[in-house]
């Protein structure tokens, strides 16, 4: 009974992450910043670095379980998990070559992370060059499309929900999303 | 690769594949296509790229506002440290200074409010209950109880029969008086206030009296001395006297 109810729950949390529920990625978001905050602070860095590499951090995570490359016992493992990515994200910027030249490595004392420990754990999307390209040319879109564009991919909503919205029928919905697409594709390689 | 080769059909087509949303028979096409078809896989592959950009992007604005969240939170509580930091010494003092002067002068306005009200108040006595003169044993079940002390238990009772006899004036005036006694001034004050404001009432006099106590035990003078006006007993007229 007990197994049911915590299975069903961790299903909840992977379902909820997978539809990109608000409130769920809020609360992990939340729940995980200040220990990250803490990490870089007391390792050199400041508030706006440890901002940047648990977002960084935050999105591998969520990638990786939307393509299911890591399976969550339940929402604590999901913090762990976090915490290491974020980890050894701070480890890569002080092991960069702009970091070294301004700290020295007995200041590095708090880290005792092996490096096996990096293995196979942060599967890093974000370092697709493509995808890095998408990502900018999304930002930069025009509001109309970007928000058909979120409303569709983001926030999962019906075709026919937003056809509603926008006070269309559905072909011309599929038309316009159609050419949004177009759109950001074109500026997506004219980035390169 | 030519991104306009894609037409909106084939852009449907290849993201029903991801979604997991071809039939079965258009599956295989699909399928076929991919292991026969040069580039085809490459630009199905492209397009899940797009597709994993547009939601990545848009967690990652709302990222930010997840952290805006958080900071101002963080601001709200912490903000009071670096503008003391900014602060000189001088200026410092002359707040303390005037905390302390504020501060003890609401002490003492306070402590001699609070004297008044102890030299003065003196729980209603509470109505005579001789068995013989009971129709309404509950109320003088209650009425024992409370000249016992036991205010809880008369307003248990009391706050009860007032469901049924909202404009009862005898059970808001006992239940006003037991809350005043029980240190509830606050309140006692709608109680009475309801007793205060029926003219018909026998116990106007005591309510207004009360009243007058409840507001100097909260320390608001002003409504203290306005009740304690209206209020013909020599005792208020004395209380005023010091009040004044």
């Amino acid at each position: 009974m007990r197994e049911t109810l915590k299975t069903n729950n961790t299903l909840q949390v992977v379902d909820a992450i997978k539809r990109n529920d608000t409130i769920t990625l809020k609360r992990i978001y939340a729940n995980n910043y200040p220990k990250i905050e803490i990490l870089v602070l007391k390792n050199n860095g400041t508030k706006e670095y440890a901002k940047d590499i648990y977002q960084e951090a935050f999105l591998v995570v969520w990638q990786n379980v939307k393509q299911d490359k890591f399976i969550p016992q339940n929402e604590s493992s999901i913090n762990g998990y976090l915490y290491t990515i974020a980890k050894n994200k701070w480890m890569d910027v002080l092991r960069s070559q702009g970091y070294k030249k301004t700290i020295v490595a007995s200041q590095m004392s708090y880290f005792e992370i092996k490096d096996e420990e990096n293995n196979g754990m942060d599967d890093d999307i974000l370092k697709d060059k493509r995808l890095e390209d998408v990502m900018h040319a999304f930002k930069n879109l025009g509001d109309a499309c970007k928000s058909l564009l979120r409303k569709f991919y983001f926030e999962k909503k019906s075709m026919k929900n937003i056809g509603k919205e926008l006070q269309l029928d559905a072909a011309s919905t599929r038309n316009k999303k159609y050419r949004c697409m177009q759109k950001l594709r074109q500026i997506a390689l004219k980035n390169n | 690769m030519d991104i306009k080769d894609i037409s909106q059909e084939e852009f449907e087509r290849i993201e029903a594949y991801l979604n997991n949303s071809l039939s079965k028979e258009d599956l295989l096409i699909f399928e076929n296509r991919l292991q026969n078809e040069e580039g085809f896989a490459a630009k199905v592959e492209d397009i899940k790229t797009v597709l994993t950009g547009i939601e990545t992007q848009a967690l990652k604005e709302q990222l930010n506002e997840f952290h805006e969240d958080i900071t101002t939170q963080e601001k709200e509580t912490i903000q009071f440290n670096p503008k003391v930091k900014s602060l000189q010494w001088r200026k410092i003092a002359v707040a303390a200074a005037l905390i302390i002067a504020t501060g003890s002068f609401w002490f003492l306005n306070r402590n001699s409010n609070d004297q008044l009200y102890t030299d003065f108040y003196s729980p209603d006595p509470g109505l005579p209950t001789t068995m013989s003169s009971t129709d309404n044993y509950e109320f003088y079940e209650a009425m024992v109880s409370y000249k016992q002390g036991h205010y809880k238990e008369a307003l248990n009772t009391w706050t009860k029969q007032l469901k049924t006899k909202v404009e009862n004036d005898t059970l808001n005036y006992f239940i006003g008086s037991a809350l005043l006694a029980d240190k509830k001034e606050s309140d006692a004050i709608s109680y009475l206030k309801e007793v205060a404001n029926n003219d018909d009432s026998v116990f106007k006099n005591d309510a207004f009296y009360y009243l007058g106590l409840a507001y100097l035990k909260n320390n608001n003078k002003e409504k203290a001395i306005e009740y304690l006006s209206k209020s013909d007993f020599t005792k208020a007229k004395d209380l005023l006297k010091k009040l004044n």
